[in-house]
């Protein structure tokens, strides 16, 4: 059983962890947390994190949607080359993973693991687990624990198929499921506390009390970084800005300095990959530009807001303006959704979805008067969405105009953004890596005796 | 079994002498507080320091680390307004913002096995910052 990862070579991108982990025996992997570190994976609605315990950050971070081409219509000679090999599933094929992602293939479309919470395609999320141990952390799934973060509200169905998936197909020796909402407080150094995550499909807000969900307070609303992607790309596109995704044209330098962009056609092109294309651009100008404002917003007191540019892979620099308020807003504010020209298809979500100050009173009123006080003044944001700037102040802004008089809110946030984005992740990769809970795995002599419903005792 | 209580209570030993301060300070007054660390090697929770019977609540909060985590336990003598004498023992979780992830986390699911060992807390605090756990709030809550 003593296999070693030097034969397995290949592009290994930077593997600064020492090899002592990844060369011991499966005895060692159960029982000595130190000795063999477990992997930790956190596969969120729009980024898989995945990395080794004991680690401050995942090593990898891509895509949780995949391309996927029907076999019979595959071009024979635009694959291969690529550093992602593509996977054979059924009669199609998958390309998973930031590079496969980016590079265009015809008739690729993209097709989401995961949404509102729940998994869609099993085969997909088998494709970024493969792509996440095989290609990224480069490790055998047999040698080490995993730990999986999972939604706060996960399906018994969902978390049995999950640990079948792991013990039979993977071959893992040991398994843990962790609510996301409890790595985060307890990454904070807190059993009780109330967690707003909002990350990219949607937002969850919370309450922890001593290490528990307490899953009848638990509130959910779709909107998360991706439709706040869509706010800013619609409301652009309604100013006449196009976003050219990267692929649809060529930079040319005719002379030193100066660039001439020539289009390129790819009739062949899916609908669902030009979108996909653009979002990335239109994220990153969120990301950039947008901050949330310090009050609610309206479009008379920011109609002379100064202008902030912004380059466009294609080089055309454009201006933006009040969206850069009006964006996060949607947040506090869903029902401006209905303001932005071309974002009728989610008028629904305007309609139903309350705000986040909203959302947190609403989760806290559901909880027992006695800890209400204490979820007050401990409310943590997480998830990437999470991270924009100016958010943590305007929501305790919010609280404190809304909440009752004796409460003292408190909202905190990590200073380091990646410790804000990444906080789920981060909690799993240091809880599977204490002495403690090295007695808190799963284990798969454990799965073959009393079989997957065990999960719900093991990891309740 | 919740993950944190079993990770406290099997994977976490108590000191003796936590329980033993405790019971002192709860029955004779001869401490106005107890101090709490970790050593994670032995996977224990041990006594860090004891504060005598004169000490007051700043003592208590100056011997809390700025970068590292701690649990403490405090007893709030005060009288009411009624010319009542009351004593309240507050639990604090001692987690500044400055100490590493991996104590925070120590800390938050190891609380369990130590609070079972302590009978009689009255309140408990959790705080990043001294702000949280300031007299004012000591007082707020005992009221």
């Amino acid at each position: 059983m003593e296999k070693t990862h030097s034969k397995r070579n290949t592009q290994s991108p930077a593997r600064r962890h020492s090899p002592k982990s990844r060369s011991k025996t499966l005895r060692e992997t159960m029982y000595g947390g130190d000795e063999v570190s477990a992997i930790v994976v956190d596969l969120g609605s729009h980024t898989c994190k995945a990395g080794y315990a004991g680690e401050d950050a995942p090593k990898a971070v891509f895509p949780s949607v995949v391309g996927s081409i029907d076999q019979m219509e595959v071009d024979e000679n635009d694959n291969s080359e690529k550093n992602s090999e593509p996977k054979t599933k059924g009669k199609r094929k998958l390309y998973v993973g930031s590079s496969a992602m980016g590079y265009r293939r015809d008739h690729m479309e993209v097709l989401p693991s995961i949404k509102d919470g729940i998994v869609t395609d099993w085969d997909i999320v088998e494709s970024i687990w493969d792509h996440a141990f095989r290609e990224c952390l480069l490790v055998d799934p047999k040698e080490h624990p995993m730990l999986l973060a999972e939604p706060s509200s996960n399906t018994q169905q969902q978390r049995e198929k999950a640990a079948e998936l792991m013990f039979e197909k993977y071959q893992a020796p040991a398994l843990f499921l962790a609510k996301n909402a409890v790595l985060t407080s307890f990454a904070s150094g807190r059993a009780t506390s109330l967690v707003v995550d909002s990350g990219g499909g949607s937002t969850i807000v919370a309450p922890v009390h001593d290490g528990y969900v307490l899953q009848k307070a638990v509130s959910a609303s779709p909107i998360g970084g991706e439709l706040l992607t869509d706010c800013l790309m619609k409301s652009l596109e309604s100013k006449g800005v196009k976003i050219r995704p990267r692929y649809s044209f060529k930079r040319k330098e005719v002379r030193p300095g100066e660039f001439q962009t020539v289009d390129l056609d790819f009739p062949n092109t899916t609908e669902s990959y030009r979108l996909y294309c653009q979002r990335v651009i239109a994220s990153d100008i969120k990301e950039c530009v947008c901050r949330a404002p310090d009050t609610p917003y309206d479009d008379t007191s920011y109609s002379n807001i100064p202008m902030t540019a912004y380059e466009l892979p294609d080089g055309q620099t454009i201006e933006i303006g009040s969206d850069r308020f009006k964006t996060p807003d949607v947040l506090f504010n869903p029902s401006l959704i209905k303001t932005i020209p071309g974002m009728e298809g989610s008028l629904d979500i305007a309609a139903s979805a309350r705000g986040l100050p909203q959302m947190v009173i609403e989760s806290i009123n559901k909880c027992d008067v006695d800890i209400r006080r204490e979820l007050f003044s401990s409310i943590l944001l997480a998830g990437g969405t999470a991270s924009m700037q100016q958010l943590k102040e305007r929501l305790e802004k919010d609280l404190l105009e809304e909440s009752p008089q004796a409460a003292r809110v408190k909202v905190l946030a990590s200073g380091n953004s990646t410790e804000r984005r990444f906080s789920v992740w981060i909690g799993g990769s240091i809880l599977a890596s204490l002495g403690s809970f090295q007695q808190m795995w799963f284990s798969k002599s454990e799965y073959e005796e009393h079989g997957s419903s065990y999960i719900q005792r093991k990891c309740p | 079994m919740a993950m944190a209580f079993k990770m406290a209570t099997a994977g976490m030993w108590v000191a003796d002498e936590c329980k033993n301060s405790f019971m002192e300070m709860k029955w004779k007054k001869v401490h106005r507080y107890i101090v709490f660390k970790i050593d994670e090697k032995s996977k224990l929770v041990t006594v860090d320091k004891v504060g005598g019977a004169g000490e007051g609540y700043s003592d208590l909060t100056a011997s809390l680390p700025d970068d590292d985590c701690r649990y403490a336990v405090f007893d709030f003598d005060f009288v009411t307004v009624d010319n009542c004498r009351k004593s309240k023992i507050f639990f604090i979780a001692w987690a500044p913002s400055a100490s590493k992830i991996r104590a925070k986390m120590l800390y938050a699911t190891s609380k369990d096995g130590l609070r079972r060992v302590l009978d009689g807390i009255h309140y408990e605090v959790q705080a990043t910052d001294p702000s949280e756990m300031g007299f004012d709030i000591i007082q707020d809550r005992a009221k």
